[in-house]
């Protein structure tokens, strides 16, 4: 693998390729196709329209304002207010995947957030000593948020806690590497 | 890993959008009547006169309508092939052939090896492992030539990823080894309800 063969890659993994919004996208201009089809074979054939000739379409849109109940033509525009911003957020947007890499000589490794979140909990909480459902772990695109919950009368120690995190990600090789942060709730629990 | 082509995408995602937002926006405007509502009725009337016009001048003798409808017709088939493209290529790639070689020494003929050969082989060597919920492996085709692995597993909750990660790409180095390729290869350590549900890997 070349560099710039990785670079795509690991780009590809990372970020998404809106194929979702592409398949609706494009099953919605198929329909509206295939209907204006029909109406204009008809017309071309010099046959009676199905619903409304095309140039009886334009003549109705035309007459607009008065033509339909204005409450109704308001929703069918905000409809197609939003449908319209879905695609155009989806095309812009950069659309990326909750995914980090890890460096690795052979192959584009990616990890999913949440299998990176349970590693990093996991070792947050044997350094705290406190049981799984005391420690919850929130991966953000650059830092982490470990929520430690301790046992009543043991206090938890945060800064043994936040290395050990920051640890965990350094020898997971994780690139870039989030900031961690360590909040100890106030109140503990009774400890399993 | 796919040949989606996500500039194709990203290009007519936004081409849609700004035009049914123009649309979107221009019902909303025209409900709400007034000035803008007057305009564009004697705007679309004034066009509609000109079509009108234009499609008088485009029929030949003795049709029914103009030939312009024609012309419409063929660019909506175009473009309803097109959207048909469009769909089928998204997540396209997949292919079942690993590696194809053709040799005309001694014995002529083409050796192939299919997808099932990196599959199994990989499947089997992380049988064993207490960490790996799943493993799921594609083949997929590089438009750099060797074709390409995609190796999904799904680790048990708290397994570290790293541990898992390396063994891989060690059975991949043997592979190629075994093998004699050396395509790109995708490690996905994912995340689904499977690992979620499983229990957790007790050995710290």
């Amino acid at each position: 693998m070349t560099g710039a063969e990785r670079e795509l890659i690991q780009h590809r993994e990372l970020y998404s390729a809106r194929s979702a919004a592409a398949v609706v996208a494009a099953s919605l201009v198929v329909a509206a196709s295939i209907y204006l089809l029909f109406e204009v074979v008809l017309k071309a054939l010099g046959q009676e329209p199905w619903v409304r000739s095309p140039d009886e379409w334009w003549a109705w849109s035309a007459g607009l304002p008065s033509a339909a109940e204005p409450v109704v033509l308001a929703l069918l525009g905000l409809a197609t207010l939003g449908l319209g911003l879905y695609f155009l957020l989806a095309g812009l947007l950069p659309g990326r995947r909750r995914r980090r890499t890890i460096a690795d000589p052979r192959a584009v490794v990616v990890v999913d957030d949440p299998v990176l979140a349970a590693a990093l909990a996991r070792r947050a909480r044997t350094e705290a000593g406190v049981g799984p459902e005391q420690v919850l772990v929130h991966l953000y695109a650059k830092a982490v948020e470990v929520q430690l919950i301790p046992t009543s009368g043991i206090p938890a120690n945060a800064e043994a806690v936040r290395a050990a995190v920051e640890q965990e990600l350094e020898r997971n090789r994780i690139e870039p590497r989030p900031d961690v942060q360590v909040r100890v709730a106030e109140s503990g629990v009774v400890g399993q | 890993m796919n040949q989606t082509p996500r500039g194709v995408n990203r290009t007519l995602l936004v081409l849609l959008g700004v035009l049914l937002c123009a649309a979107g926006g221009h019902l909303l405007l025209v409900s709400l009547g007034g000035s803008y509502a007057l305009g564009w009725t004697r705007f679309a009337s004034l066009a509609g006169g000109r079509f009108q016009s234009l499609l008088a001048s485009t029929t030949l003798p003795g049709q029914p309508g103009s030939w312009l409808w024609i012309v419409a017709a063929v660019a909506l088939v175009v473009l309803v092939l097109l959207m048909v493209w469009w769909m089928a290529v998204q997540g396209k790639g997949r292919t079942g052939t690993y590696a194809r070689e053709y040799y005309d020494d001694g014995a002529r003929g083409m050796v192939e090896i299919g997808a099932g050969v990196p599959e199994q082989a990989i499947r089997t060597a992380l049988s064993e492992r207490h960490d790996i919920v799943s493993v799921n492996v594609s083949v997929w085709d590089s438009p750099q030539g060797e074709a390409g692995l995609r190796i999904r597993v799904l680790p048990r909750q708290g397994a570290a990823p790293l541990r898992i990660a390396e063994d891989i790409s060690a059975l991949v180095v043997a592979l190629d080894r075994a093998l004699g390729r050396g395509g790109p290869v995708v490690i996905h350590l994912a995340a689904g309800a499977r690992a979620r549900m499983s229990r957790s890997d007790r050995v710290l």
